[in-house]
């Protein structure tokens, strides 16, 4: 099979294509996204660069496979190293859409008043999605209760009726880079705000809410 | 990924540095496929000894904090290890018998922190000694948990910025 040069668990992300681009900083970035989309309450920023790499990587890895020798080793290696990428790549990808179901009017809203130059929560495949669910939840709800209503009553806000993301549920993280003075409001009146410092490396158990923009920028990985 | 050593005694293993007799690091689940495919021998790690392990046993026991482990995969490599290539692994149960203690008296005390952190209502908490497999065995339920907490506080105060209610 060719290509293969080195046969270790770092390089067998970089499939048999043989190329020469750091795959293992791909891999760290593919599965921080990955468990950041699964523990974070609200829909991440899209990733697409990541994902259009991890798919060019499954076809080369696939198309490799193919022209390969039958019964090698390699060959079966190769084959589970593929299933474990595609598992988390879809695993991803429904741990998105399952957010964008549960959250559309609001994901819609927020992708309508993005700034310019803002990163898009949404890929353009997602935000068709989302339109078109929105689209049949209102045809569906109208068509089975609302032209029943009595005229006044006949419109519902889909903003105000389906419930926000829980922006302060707690989650667990890791710190990659250090955070100095980050504030932690209090829970309760008697307590007081206080600051702290996130060292490299600890493990912390806070409110998504403080620690958003981190997430957003790399700075922690949620666990 | 936690890496694993292992040792390819086969003449089948044409690949770069799996060279039969010859130990190689691979990642725990190629290891335990080829484990299972009986590909060759798993060498456990360093910590996986019987001294060592009663050493980090009585250590979590006299701490109230705790402890470094080993590894962060300390749990799931044992259990790994020991299902799949316990032939491999010297005093096996012992080995067992112990990592089983040490996870004992951690949850243990993991749970005394998340209570004392939900009565207290705190609103951060530190946990660097722990491993992932520790924090996922209660993490869900106290995250839930505290939500629902923070749902009926919030509940008792009429808020000038309501959140959307469930209909």
């Amino acid at each position: 099979v060719e290509g293969i040069q080195e046969f270790r668990g770092e390089d067998l992300f970089s499939g048999l294509s043989g190329r020469r681009i750091p795959r293992f900083h791909l891999q760290r970035a593919f599965f921080q996204a990955w468990l950041n989309e699964k523990f974070a309450p609200e829909l991440l920023e899209s990733k697409p660069e990541i994902i259009e790499c991890v798919v060019e990587q499954l076809d080369h890895m696939e198309a490799n496979l193919k022209r390969a020798k039958r019964g090698d080793l390699k060959v079966s290696i190769h084959r589970m190293e593929i299933e474990r990428i595609r598992y988390v790549l879809s695993s991803y990808l429904r741990c998105r859409l399952v957010k964008i179901e549960k959250f559309f009017p609001h994901v819609l809203e927020k992708e309508k008043s993005r700034a310019e130059g803002e990163p898009s929560i949404l890929s353009p495949e997602e935000f068709a999605f989302a339109k078109e669910y929105m689209a049949n939840t209102e045809i569906y709800l109208k068509n089975v209760a609302l032209k029943h209503m009595p005229p006044n009553l006949q419109k519902v806000s889909l903003l105000k009726s389906v419930p926000r993301p829980n922006l302060d549920s707690f989650v667990f993280l890791r710190v990659l880079e250090r955070q100095e003075n980050i504030l932690v409001e209090p829970e309760t009146d008697e307590q007081r705000e206080y600051t702290i410092d996130l060292e490299e490396g600890s493990q912390h158990l806070i409110r998504y809410k403080t620690v958003a923009p981190l997430v957003a920028s790399g700075a922690v990985q949620l666990i | 990924i936690s890496r694993q050593v292992l040792w390819c005694p086969s003449p089948h293993c044409y690949l770069g540095p799996f060279n039969p007799g010859l130990p190689v690091e691979v990642p725990v689940w190629l290891a335990i496929n080829l484990k299972q495919r009986q590909k060759c021998r798993l060498i456990p790690p360093e910590w996986m000894d019987v001294e060592k392990l009663e050493e980090i046993r009585d250590q979590e026991r006299k701490e109230d904090t705790f402890t470094p482990m080993p590894s962060p995969y300390y749990m799931e490599l044992t259990k790994l290890l020991l299902n799949y290539a316990s032939d491999n692994i010297p005093k096996a149960d012992e080995i067992r018998t112990l990592v089983k203690e040490t996870w004992d008296t951690r949850l243990a005390k993991l749970r005394l922190s998340a209570d004392s952190f939900v009565r207290q209502q705190e609103a951060h908490a530190k946990l660097d000694n722990l491993t992932l497999m520790e924090i996922n065995t209660t993490g869900t339920f106290l995250t839930q948990a505290l939500d629902h907490m923070y749902k009926l506080r919030t509940n008792l105060q009429p808020s000038e910025s309501a959140h959307s209610q469930d209909f």
